[in-house]
């Protein structure tokens, strides 16, 4: 009978490729928009994915994720060399400053301070530059961090550091190697360009080292945000962070957590993150419900063949289980159409947009348990009628 | 109580036999009672017709003998079960295995060719479906539709459609066979030539066929004739010389 069930299901071929594509069209909002959510999360932790050679990240007390945070005192970095099992550590400081484009046009970045001894920390440069050019002095890299047309500067010399009004509708081009910036009423020189991880919230990236930080940036009375540490062979990074925050008092988080952290924080801090939530839980519920209603309409609509069948002798359980079975085909073609479909999109998305994607292992299990869950409460729903049927509504009297 | 049914001899067997059945729909003011006391025998071998104005109860009294609905008081046997002590359970079960069923509007399984379609009734009983189809090949070459199994009943005519469902009705050996205004949807020769072959099953030892209809051309098939109205079986007649058999 299932196999009937199944036939009864694609013989209408209109409504069974409706009821398909509104199950794809679900299946691929909700994996697309988890998937969306999981793109703007992974962001928000790039610079700690940035710095996948650290193990330990340690901070200030009160930091909770890259996004806010205070510095260190500069004895630091040495009361974390100091504890047992830390294999090597090293500084990275954050800070935000202005920069003045040659044209006069100004753009906020994040500043990255890498340890010049080590630059640890700075990203994978474009054109086979070496990292060491970072140590001559004024030298940065800049990076997009997400954004999109931040970075440009004249295009023609004599609109550039112009003596006498600013030259801000001038043509532009991208920022590019041997371009300057200023900041703080200093000149920088671009040495390199990057490809950081994109950021959430987006914003232009520049990395220097700490002397250049220390020369750039206005006076701070500490430059040190986090000491980043690696684990000696056999120590777990979580043991040592555990260590690190018992002997010098400092927050200490193995990277996974402090990425977990951040999620967190992102959840309960950044209003965007909640618009974009009530987006997605709106999607979804949009999806959910064109999927419960068409299963429904679709029972609904061959209740006289159900009656039909009843009248013959079939059971209420043998009714069910033809519905559940045309419910469950249903809803493992769409899921497995919606999933490739996103697949494909979010591919694209991420080739031509550089769109905040990410299909995490669990985005399409939860948005194929998702879809199953909802098209089998659908079809739970859908079967009340059919069971309450009275089979005498085949007759031509009734 | 009216009594309109056939003086029987105590020992003889009868695939369907009421004594008293009411039924009713609603309650309070609403109550409307579409069965009035029905007594109703119908032999073995024997093809009865139900005839009567629309509203009459024909077919609230053929979903009572089919084990569809539960009449409110009196007895009903059928094929000798008494269908009040059966419970849902088991009314189901005796309609999938003991009754047939031929519908005015067919009501095929349109995604469903022929064969699948003549095959519904064992699988619902639990064959599998290669034992089915066999029989259903079988059934369906008896009226004559051997070379249309794959058909949809889209590609069938009407009577074609008509004869898929009396196999349908008969692939299952049941020995009662309920028809739902079977001819009210054919032309008349197509009529005819259903009502032929369903002469023809109740032809058949131990099997009985209640037809009801509103057909007057096909009166001369049935063997009786029961005319119902306002829910009371007012009169039973020879279908042959139309004589009052009560």
């Amino acid at each position: 009978m299932l196999r009937l069930a199944l036939k009864m299901l694609m013989g209408d071929r209109a409504k069974y490729a409706g009821l398909i594509f509104g199950i794809t069209f679900t299946s691929f909002l909700v994996t697309f928009a988890f998937s969306y959510f999981c793109g703007f999360m992974t962001r928000g932790f790039a610079l700690i994915a940035e710095n996948p050679v650290a193990n330990v990240w340690v901070m200030d007390p009160a930091v909770e994720s890259p996004e806010q945070t205070i510095n260190l005192p500069d004895s630091a970095l040495n009361r974390v060399r100091s504890i047992e099992g830390v294999n090597a550590a090293w500084p990275l400081a954050l800070s935000t400053a202005v920069a003045r484009f040659p044209n006069g046009r100004f753009q906020p970045f994040q500043v990255i301070c890498a340890d010049d001894a080590t630059l640890a920390g700075v990203p994978a440069l474009k054109d086979g530059a070496s990292p060491a050019m970072l140590r001559a002095p004024d030298a940065v890299i800049v990076d997009p961090g997400g954004t999109d047309g931040k970075l440009e500067t004249p295009i023609l010399k004599s609109d550039q550091w112009p003596s006498g009004e600013p030259h801000l509708n001038a043509p532009t081009r991208e920022l590019a190697v041997g371009d300057e910036l200023l900041i703080n009423d200093r000149r920088v020189l671009i040495r390199a360009r990057s490809d950081a991880l994109p950021r959430y919230p987006p914003l232009p990236l520049l990395y220097t080292t700490f002397p250049n930080c220390a020369r750039i940036l206005l006076p701070e009375p500490h430059l040190l945000t986090f000491v980043l540490a690696t684990a000696a062979p056999g120590v777990f990074p979580s043991d040592l962070a555990a260590r690190i925050h018992d002997r010098t008092g400092l927050k200490a988080r193995s990277s996974e957590d402090f990425k977990a952290d951040t999620v967190r924080w992102f959840l309960i801090n950044s209003e965007d993150v909640g618009d974009i939530a009530a987006m997605l839980s709106l999607a979804m519920s949009v999806g959910f419900g064109v999927t419960g209603v068409m299963l429904y309409m679709f029972t609904n609509e061959s209740l006289k063949q159900y009656a039909v069948l009843k009248a013959m002798g079939a059971s209420s359980r043998l009714l069910l289980t033809m519905i559940l079975a045309q419910a469950g085909l249903c809803a493992l073609l769409g899921t497995g159409l919606g999933l490739g479909l996103c697949g494909i999109v979010g591919q694209l998305a991420i080739d031509q947009a550089n769109y905040p994607f990410r299909m995490m292992w669990f985005t399409p299990v939860v948005g194929a348990v998702m879809v199953l869950l909802v098209s089998l409460v659908a079809a739970a729903i859908s079967a009340r009628p059919v069971l309450k049927l009275e089979p005498g509504v085949v007759f031509a009297g009734r | 109580m009216e009594s309109t049914h056939n003086a029987a001899a105590p020992e003889e067997q009868f695939a369907v036999q009421c004594r008293g059945v009411t039924k009713s729909y609603g309650t309070g003011d609403a109550r409307v009672l579409a069965l009035r006391g029905i007594d109703l025998d119908v032999r073995p071998g024997e093809l009865l017709m139900l005839v009567g104005p629309s509203g009459c109860g024909k077919t609230t009294l053929i979903s009572v003998i089919t084990a569809i609905l539960s009449q409110d008081s009196g007895n009903c046997e059928v094929l000798g079960r008494d269908l009040q002590a059966m419970n849902k359970k088991e009314r189901t079960r005796f309609r999938g295995s003991s009754i047939g069923f031929v519908f005015q509007f067919f009501n095929l399984l349109p995604a469903l060719n022929a064969l699948e379609n003549v095959s519904v009734p064992l699988l619902i009983n639990g064959q599998s479906r290669g034992s089915a189809e066999t029989r259903a090949r079988e059934v369906l070459a008896e009226v004559d539709l051997g070379t249309r199994l794959r058909s949809l009943p889209a590609q069938l005519s009407g009577g074609q459609q008509q004869r898929v469902a009396i196999s349908r009705a008969l692939v299952h050996d049941p020995k009662l066979i309920v028809c739902d205004e079977p001819t009210s949807n054919l032309d008349h020769d197509t009529g005819r030539s259903v009502m032929t072959i369903l002469r023809g099953i109740a032809k058949s030892p131990g099997r009985a066929l209640i037809v009801v209809t509103h057909d007057p051309r096909i009166f001369e098939f049935a063997d009786r004739i029961a005319h119902m109205d306002d829910g009371k079986i007012i009169d039973v007649v020879d279908g042959k010389n139309r004589e009052r058999t009560q």
